[in-house]
């Protein structure tokens, strides 16, 4: 015991006059609970394909993933812009009325001329990424909160959808629908739109802008001093987000063949709870777009089991809104076990 | 030629004036400091010179060119960095994404190149000889002291010409600090610039080659610092003589336990801590910094989980939160350490934080009473002495000093008698520190019990009746009378257990 105490008060009395120690440990626990509502939210898409595969045969095959993901691709491209504006710790409700707007102009311009038809695609993700520049600019410089901004920008881009095409309908043309279904080594477009999204984030958030967004997000007010433009951050985040609310239109209209003034709305609340089923934080900085693609495709696998259980389509709000506190949960237990740590 | 020369600077906000006519000179090589009490205009002065913030009148020559930078980019363009008293960091990006934030070396993808990205801040840490610091850590997970270190580190990657450290030494503990002080001499021998602000006046006085004095809004001197006394600047700075800094101690402990605590534990840190403050007692809590100072405050306030035995007024108590630290005239009030972040709301008035966590004694019926209210905040703002314009105005303008008295205001209103006061004078100026020492004692010889924590030893020995000198989460030894004193709080806490 004396002896054990000599070589702890020699100990301690030396550590003053070290002046550079080693890198302390790699925090493995502390890793891993940050990853915990990504993790959840992958088990939960086991769980939930498990089940469906157990009920229904072929499922585990590549028709299954080519369906399932044509059936989630809309949500999944509204999602990501959603993913962005979250990351910036905002909120972007106007990507209703652009897929809406996005539809109906699609079913209204498009025609069996490929130049046309290119000419309007081009014009319709511009005029995504203006609107939701707006967005940006009008939360930036007249100091308002996201939710109202993009709130009132829905209801105008809503209310123009009607008026140019006020009931659903119109046409696209077939070779353009056609396009969900193009092969490629047996994967269908929507599958490698999947991968193409996921490349562009893994770009993406390693670009300065990403990190500017994501920073801008975590603490504004550090952002700014650290130099960063918040106008500009508020720009490109809200304009990305118009841009993939549009590309979801143009999606969009290979599924129904036709445009709809009121569709947009589906697309929401669903878009901000896939990105928090993945685990994106809706106070801003934290989250991946890995984390709600899987959110978004157990939004839409819920459909998907609801149906082979033979059961009411009403009870997938049910089913959709009790991952969704699942999730909640899952993620403020891991934060507060996070916190605990640190203390 | 001078690096940086300053003419007839002013600055208002609405209708309060920062800054009326600040005058300033520094020399590239020199460590020059910028002294003055809170809400003197140092922080507005650097915000202006880091383009946080744009000057109205007066103006500013760099290299002998005007500068006036739009914003915090355009300073750095010019060579000029500021490490921020309250941070300028992003909580969930990595240290060293922290540190090269903006600046990021890239790949041809125009992404991080994050290879060389820890290469260069391994570089830099090792060229300032930084504490340990691991590179891809989350910072969220890192202590107060730990951020200041990163801000610093990140403030050094623009290698700047001139660098301003605003109370960088504040939140480190002792050994950090002096490498701090070392590192700022070394910039100034690298031919940098090193505007250096500090509340500690030995700290100037080891590093300052020359120094300016602010005082409201207006430079009132400057001086080479050696041809200065202790006494001359303190007088400048407030403007009056300052008679003492530490009021008389007088012995105002009764017998009457207040807080008698046995065997507290909580996690690592906190190791079975046994002590009775008494009432009318200032119980002074010191020790090297991370020694369970922090958790012992918290474990008192219901803020962390903590087992062991405490006793309120001869009463057993259980404390799991907050609100039950908080139960009226027999309860626990925390001064905490972040006030900014834990005990204000900026955004605010004065009458709403000083009034929020007793909302219930002005109520009648369910009904607020706005008279009872006014009165109980007139009396507290009287009280305090606190400087704001009217009740209304918001808590974040005010000084850091009257910030700080708000937050008494809030503790003493709860009513209750048993006070923890964690590191109330960090970042206050010297004639509010004063104001806060006298204070303590005459809430003792009212009875209230003091439970106080300083990073500042000499507070320690000059306020506290006792000091309980922690060390590995447990009360190494409890100094009285006559051995109170700054070197046997260090032999305490690095070396010898002696018999309490």
């Amino acid at each position: 015991m004396v002896m054990a105490r000599a070589e702890r008060t020699g100990e301690m009395a030396q550590r003053p006059a070290e002046t550079r120690s080693t890198t302390p440990a790699i925090d493995w626990r502390g890793r891993l609970l940050d990853r915990a509502p990504f993790l959840v939210a992958c088990l939960m898409l086991a769980l939930i394909v498990g089940i469906y595969g157990s009920l229904q045969s072929g499922v585990f095959t590549l028709d299954e993933l080519n369906l399932d993901t044509a059936a989630a691709m809309t949500l999944m491209l509204a999602a990501t812009g959603q993913t962005i504006v979250l990351l910036r710790g905002g909120i972007d409700l106007s990507i209703g009325g652009m897929i809406s707007l996005g539809t109906v102009i699609a079913a209204t311009r498009f025609s069996d001329d490929p130049s046309t038809t290119a000419f309007w695609a081009l014009a319709i993700l511009a005029l995504g990424f203006v609107i939701g520049a707006l967005n940006g600019l009008l939360i930036s410089l007249l100091k308002l909160q996201p939710f109202l901004v993009t709130l009132a920008t829905w209801s105008i881009l809503n209310g123009v959808a009607m008026i140019i095409l006020p009931t659903d309908g119109g046409s696209i043309p077939t070779w353009w629908v056609g396009f969900a279904s193009t092969q490629l080594f047996g994967l269908t477009s929507p599958v490698w739109m999947l991968v193409a999204l996921l490349a562009f984030w893994w770009w993406f958030r390693a670009t300065r802008v990403g990190i500017a967004i994501q920073a801008t997000g975590s603490n504004e007010k550090s952002a700014f001093l650290s130099g960063v433009s918040i106008t500009r951050v508020n720009l490109v985040t809200y304009g990305l987000s118009g841009l993939f609310a549009a590309g979801a239109a143009l999606f969009l209209v290979t599924q129904t063949g036709a445009g709809s003034p009121t569709i947009g709305k589906d697309y929401i609340l669903p878009s901000v709870a896939a990105a928090v089923i993945g685990g994106v934080s809706l106070f801003g900085g934290r989250g991946h777009l890995a984390g709600t693609l899987i959110g978004a495709f157990v939004l839409t696998l819920i459909g998907n089991l609801v149906f082979v259980l033979h059961v009411s389509s009403y009870w997938q709000p049910v089913a959709s809104g009790v991952i969704l506190l699942l999730s909640v949960l899952a993620s403020s237990v891991a934060e507060k076990a996070a916190r605990g740590r640190v203390q | 030629m001078d690096l940086v020369t300053v003419k007839g600077l002013s600055k208002r906000y609405g209708g309060i004036v920062a800054l009326s006519d600040a005058t300033f000179s520094a020399r590239a090589g020199e460590v020059h400091a910028l002294l003055g009490e809170n809400g003197a205009g140092k922080s507005t002065f650097i915000q202006i010179l880091s383009g946080a913030v744009q000057h109205d009148g007066g103006s500013i020559l760099v290299d002998g060119q005007d500068y006036r930078p739009a914003n915090p980019d355009a300073a750095q363009a010019r060579g000029i960095a500021a490490v921020f008293q309250e941070l300028s960091l992003i909580p969930d990006l990595s240290v060293e994404q922290n540190v090269w934030f903006r600046h990021e070396p890239r790949t041809l993808l125009r992404t991080v190149d994050r290879a060389e990205m820890r290469r260069k801040t391994l570089a830099l840490l090792e060229k300032y000889n930084f504490p340990a610091l691991r590179p891809d850590q989350e910072l969220r997970r890192l202590t107060l002291a730990e951020r200041q270190i990163v801000e610093i580190a990140k403030g050094l990657a623009k290698d700047p010409r001139i660098l301003i450290l605003d109370e960088a030494t504040s939140a480190l503990p002792a050994r950090e600090a002096d490498w701090l002080l070392k590192l700022t001499r070394q910039l100034a021998a690298e031919g940098r610039l090193v505007i250096f602000i500090s509340h500690r006046m030995a700290e100037v006085r080891a590093i300052a080659d020359r120094l300016t004095i602010f005082r409201n809004g207006a430079t009132v001197a400057a001086h080479e610092a050696n041809a200065v006394s202790d006494n001359e600047i303190v007088t400048q700075m407030i403007g009056r003589h300052l008679d003492r800094l530490y009021p008389e101690r007088m012995a105002t402990a009764t017998d009457r336990v207040a807080l008698n605590v046995r065997g507290l534990s909580s996690g690592s840190r906190l190791s079975g801590v046994d002590f009775t403050l008494r009432e009318g007692e200032v119980l002074g809590v010191g020790g090297l910094q991370g020694h369970g100072q922090r958790e012992l405050f918290q474990a008192l306030f219901g803020a962390s989980r903590a087992s062991g035995a405490i006793e309120l007024w001869d009463k057993p108590v259980s404390i799991n939160n907050p609100r039950q630290a908080l139960t009226g005239r027999d309860g626990i009030a925390l001064v905490p350490e972040d006030r900014r972040g834990q005990g204000l709301l900026l955004t605010k008035s004065v009458r709403e934080n000083l009034t929020l966590s007793v909302i219930r004694r002005f109520t009648e019926n369910g009904l607020l009473s706005r008279q009872k209210e006014a009165a109980l905040v007139k009396e507290m703002v009287d009280f305090l002495r606190i400087k704001a314009g009217t009740p209304e105005q918001l808590a974040g303008t005010l000084s850091g000093g009257n910030q700080q008295k708000v937050i008494f205001g809030k503790m003493l209103l709860t009513q209750a008698r048993v006070l923890l006061l964690y590191d109330p004078t960090r970042g206050v100026d010297v004639g509010t520190k004063g104001e806060i020492f006298q204070l303590m004692r005459d809430l003792a010889a009212k009875g209230y019990a003091i439970l106080f924590h300083s990073s500042d030893m000499p507070e320690l020995v000059h306020v506290a009746d006792r000091v309980m000198v922690m060390r590995d989460g447990r009360v190494a030894a409890t100094l009285e009378g006559e051995r109170i004193s700054e070197a046997g709080i260090l032999r305490a806490a690095m070396l010898e257990r002696e018999a309490a």
